[in-house]
């Protein structure tokens, strides 16, 4: 599974921050970072990323299941 | 696929005054009797449980806000302009425009200034023992806070509350509660557009950011009073909704508020339960734009549907012993502050208000008794408390 960051939609809210703290965390100028950017996000993270996209308040979060 | 004719129908008045005092018993007879229910009085299919609600917020595109988010057509027309009542690329201007001074990143410059002004607040209140917690808790820091914020100017700050409320009530059904606000809500636009024309907002405010960018060329002037009141208005009454729930909630129960004083890191997670359990805006609608199948039905092209966050936000397929109040559950994903291209753009905001009054709260007060009984703001759309007798038992 994939996930991406609409970075236009993104307000930084930071929800996803704590249902996936291995692929979501705020840089130093404070702008969110995915981990898995390039990347499938493995196995035993996928469930975490589901629900960081399920509770990303401006659905700025994609998945591509 | 069922036609939404045949949906089941619910005759009784949500919005009636007992509906606006308790809406509970309204929202559970909704839920049971389906995922999509005609409300006769409106004239809307209403969405009471959760799936449906978020399926809705999240799909934009079939179900659109720009012919208004209000129950009725008169509200529709007048709040052409604002951010909440627009879709699509005009909606992306509006937002990008001030939802840049809301991010949490933008707020941490002032999250020293609000942590100040909330313990001053709590410190008085302690101080008096006996307290309105609408009053003299909820209210005030909102209050010294947002219309800095927007910029709006200190001769126009007396009405406020009343202004921000009739708006809210606009945006509901065309009845009694809706005509008896009404001139209050016209005072706030038309205040609103005077503050334009005089540019009398504030230096360095979100107010001037407006003005600015419509001198730039980058927005029409005639949309600029619309966006003040946009950021304005929901900023008041909904976070002095939280904070006064919040207050009621943990006197009512005294083990979560032990729990959140034993651990403060819950302070975020608690407000988001009180704003599920309270949701502070009972519901907003959306026009279908195309035939669009919810909830096994069909929702005819130019009918309108109702989510009903506060509804959503207790539904017992979503949530388990969902008329609880538990602080440690995993509640992120409710609904109270919307969801999606329009979820609240001042959410950060409101939980950078609010938890620091619950922070400070924490600290300096070992029980929260309720005192009297409490008395309901009579409101359309707000679900909040107008008086809440409280002792706040210092620790």
């Amino acid at each position: 599974m994939r996930v991406t960051v609409d970075h236009d939609r993104c307000e930084g809210h930071g929800l996803c921050t704590q249902a996936a703290p291995t692929i979501f965390s705020f840089d130093d100028d404070g702008e969110l970072s995915n981990a898995f950017a390039d990347a499938d996000v493995p196995e035993d993270l996928v469930p975490a990323a589901r629900e960081a996209a399920d509770v990303c308040p401006v659905a700025a979060l994609l998945n591509d299941e | 696929m069922g036609n939404a004719a045949h949906a089941p129908v619910y005759r009784r008045d949500m919005f009636s005054r007992s509906g606006i005092r308790d809406p509970y018993p309204h929202y559970a007879a909704l839920r049971e009797l389906g995922p999509v229910v005609w409300l006769s009085r409106q004239r809307v299919y209403a969405l009471p449980r959760y799936t449906e609600c978020k399926a809705v917020l999240r799909d934009d595109t079939n179900f659109i806000s720009g012919e208004g988010v209000a129950l009725n057509r008169l509200t529709n027309r007048l709040s052409r302009g604002t951010t909440l009542n627009s879709d699509g690329a005009d909606h992306q201007r509006r937002r990008k425009l001030l939802a840049h001074r809301l991010t949490p990143k933008a707020l941490r410059a002032m999250s020293e200034a609000v942590d100040a002004k909330a313990e001053a607040v709590v410190e008085a209140a302690v101080a008096r023992r006996h307290v309105d917690g609408v009053r003299d808790v909820a209210m005030a820091l909102p209050m010294a806070v947002v219309p800095d914020l927007v910029g709006w100017p200190e001769d126009g700050r007396e009405n406020l509350l009343t202004w921000a409320g009739a708006t809210f009530d606009s945006l509901g059904p065309l009845n009694r509660q809706w005509l008896r606000t009404s001139p209050a809500a016209m005072s706030m636009l038309r205040f609103s557009r005077r503050v334009v024309r005089d540019r009398s907002v504030l230096a360095g405010s979100m107010g001037d950011d407006v003005l600015r960018a419509a001198d730039d060329g980058a927005l029409p002037r005639s949309e600029c009073s619309a966006l003040m009141i946009d950021y304005l208005a929901p900023s008041l009454d909904t976070t002095i909704s939280a904070i006064s729930s919040a207050l009621h909630l943990f006197a009512t129960h005294p083990d979560q508020w032990q729990a959140l004083r034993d651990d403060p890191s819950l302070v975020a997670n608690a407000l988001n339960e009180v704003v599920r359990l309270e949701s502070p805006l009972r519901a907003f609608t959306r026009k279908a734009v195309t035939d669009t199948d919810l909830g096994g039905l069909r929702i005819p092209k130019g009918s309108r549907v109702l989510v009903v966050y506060a509804s959503a936000n207790r539904d017992e397929r979503e949530w388990d012993d969902p008329d609880a109040f538990d602080i440690t559950r995993d509640v992120n994903r409710h609904l109270g502050f919307g969801y999606g291209t329009h979820g609240c753009a001042g959410q950060g905001l409101a939980r950078l208000e609010s938890q620091a009054i619950l922070r400070e709260l924490a600290a300096r007060v070992e029980r929260i008794e309720l005192t009297g009984t409490p008395t309901w703001a009579i409101n359309n759309i707000i679900h909040r408390y107008d008086r809440l007798p409280l002792e706040l038992v210092p620790a």
